[in-house]
């Protein structure tokens, strides 16, 4: 699905190269590379398509790559590796994220609002097959770093390399049965790319809290069923091997029901258990695709119940999240957001609310800008607690 | 690439009442739930659980991974730890540091979190009140473990 590019086009992509290649040279840490939104809005049906991994996430298939260029970048261009310079053999697939964020960020107190340029991520993914077994091994590796470094030399924006992905895979075809051995998220939820949006962040899925699975699965046309049994990695591995979060052992199921190429409801169940605590998370999602107005509906309600170790103390949570995403033209994505995090459902004002703005600009395959902002506020704001807010710019490149 | 199309109503129709049904209930859920008044536990157990950790230790501040200003927070034990013995005088076995027990206003844990004269913590968002609140309890109280 190539298509003529014009001159101008390609000095686009020089530009972006050379911006994105001096990016790399201060890289730091990842947020992810997963676009729900676009199950549907790109005539797309399953995450494995355009996703090597059988539940999204991650490198990106040929068919990924050619959607990424024909269907939502606005001047089109080439989506294969390197602007399709580089042929591998089909065996092969190499890929790589870089992003660059520059964020303001208002919480009150001493030195807000903050204004802090950093370079957010630097991912390289490979993926080789085993001949014609259906199976596969990949590995994602790269630089971790901080919004807000130690001593705030930008320099400790690098700080260690980090692989949050490396696995073993059998997945013979397109749909039917596969199973992973490895490093990466249980499927559950919503896989969105930004990792604040709160179905992600207090839910057991923030930066860096890829467990260690054993997970197998079946992938039909109109559904789809993940289930996972995770552990943390031993301590005594190194640091870019380790996990953040809860250190829980567990399984999760995700299954996923698709009506009509237009809608989808899942459900999903997780539960983990640490020397901290027992956690049993349940929830469902859902979307809605209205081809007439360009319009997605996406939501996602989690219920959670910690058991404290000892036996005393147990609660429960609520995270949700809903959005109306809009496609007005090629290459524009804008959505707005409603999120909600409630702490302890016996307490009100332990909840959180926030209200979010995207907009994702997709001008020529392996280029995106995005325009992020959020105001939050605890419990019903007021008495409650000060209220936040942020405002994000991000480049990102795939290599 | 072309989308796919339905010619099946009934079938569209059902799938739309399904999925408008689930995000009525998502939209439900989000007016919240719950009282107003704190019924909680003033104990470390549970503040170390629901509050400190999903708000503190993460990839790039308290986790095992980071430990900022040599703080880590992503378990019970460490996060006490971490927040009444830091600074403590080695072989004193004395309290110092972010929790002064029975006295929140000489704590500088509380003067973080309110954002009094320092960066506010967490710095990407401000604990509820009542959280606040209920860390100053927990410290009057004794600030046991």
């Amino acid at each position: 699905m190539k298509r003529r590019v014009s001159l101008q086009t390609w000095n686009w992509v020089r530009a972006s190269g050379l911006l994105c290649g001096l990016m790399f040279l201060m890289l730091g840490s990842p947020t992810a590379e997963a676009y729900p939104q676009f199950q549907f809005a790109s005539g797309t049906q399953r995450c494995a398509q355009c996703h090597y991994a059988p539940a999204g996430y991650g490198l990106l298939t040929s068919w990924g790559r050619d959607e990424s260029a024909d269907t939502i970048s606005a001047w089109g261009g080439d989506g294969g590796l390197l602007h399709g310079k580089v042929n591998l053999p089909s065996a092969i697939a190499l890929g790589g994220d870089l992003r660059y964020a520059v964020l303001e960020n208002a919480v009150g107190g001493t030195g807000s609002p903050e204004f802090k340029a950093f370079p957010m991520q630097a991912d390289l993914y490979a993926r080789a097959a085993i001949g014609e077994t259906g199976i596969s091994i990949y590995a994602t590796g790269g630089i971790r770093g901080a919004t807000r470094p130690e001593n705030g030399k930008a320099i400790n924006h690098l700080t260690a390399f980090i692989s949050r992905e490396h696995f073993v895979m059998w997945k013979p075809s397109a749909t039917g049965a596969y199973a992973r051995v490895g490093r990466f998220y249980a499927p559950y939820g919503l896989r969105l790319a930004e990792h604040v949006y709160f179905v992600r962040r207090y839910s057991g899925f923030n930066l860096y809290e890829e467990t260690y699975n054993v997970s197998g699965g079946y992938l039909a046309e109109n559904w789809e069923l993940h289930l996972t049994g995770f552990t943390p990695p031993p301590a005594s591995l190194p640091d870019p091997l380790q996990t953040v979060g809860q250190r829980g052992s567990g399984g999760a199921a995700f299954a996923e029901f698709r009506f009509n190429s237009m809608a989808m409801l899942g459900v999903q169940s997780r539960l983990s258990v640490s020397s901290d605590q027992r956690l049993i998370q349940g929830g469902t999602l859902g979307k809605v695709w209205v081809d007439r107005a360009k319009l997605l509906v996406m939501g996602e309600l989690d219920i959670q119940r910690h058991d404290v170790r000892g036996g005393t103390i147990g609660y429960n949570q609520l995270i949700s999240y809903l959005s109306v995403t809009m496609f007005p033209i090629k290459g524009l994505m804008a959505a707005a957001v409603m999120e909600r995090y409630q702490e302890d459902m016996r307490v009100i004002s332990t909840a959180r609310t926030a209200f979010d703005l995207q907009l994702n600009l997709f001008p020529i395959a392996h280029c995106e800008v995005m325009l992020f902002g959020r105001y939050q506020f605890p419990g019903s704001g007021g008495a409650d607690g000060d209220s936040a807010s942020l405002g994000m710019l991000q480049l990102h490149y795939y290599l | 690439m072309k989308l796919t199309k339905s010619s099946n109503g009934n079938d569209a129709q059902r799938a739309h009442r399904t999925i408008a049904s689930f995000l009525f209930s998502v939209g439900v859920l989000f007016a919240g739930c719950g009282g107003q008044a704190d019924t909680r536990p003033a104990e470390w157990k549970y503040i170390s659980t629901a509050i400190i950790q999903p708000g503190c230790a993460t990839a790039s501040c308290h986790s095992a991974l980071s430990q900022r200003s040599g703080v880590r927070l992503d378990q019970i034990d460490n996060g006490y730890a971490s927040l009444t013995t830091r600074g403590a005088a080695p072989g004193t076995g004395g309290v110092a540091g972010f929790v002064v027990p029975g006295n929140p206003d000489g704590s500088a844990l509380m003067g973080l979190l309110n954002g009094a004269g320092t960066r506010r913590m967490p710095p990407d968002f401000p604990l509820p009140a009542d959280d606040i609140d209920l860390i100053g309890r927990w410290i009057t109280e004794g600030a046991k473990p």
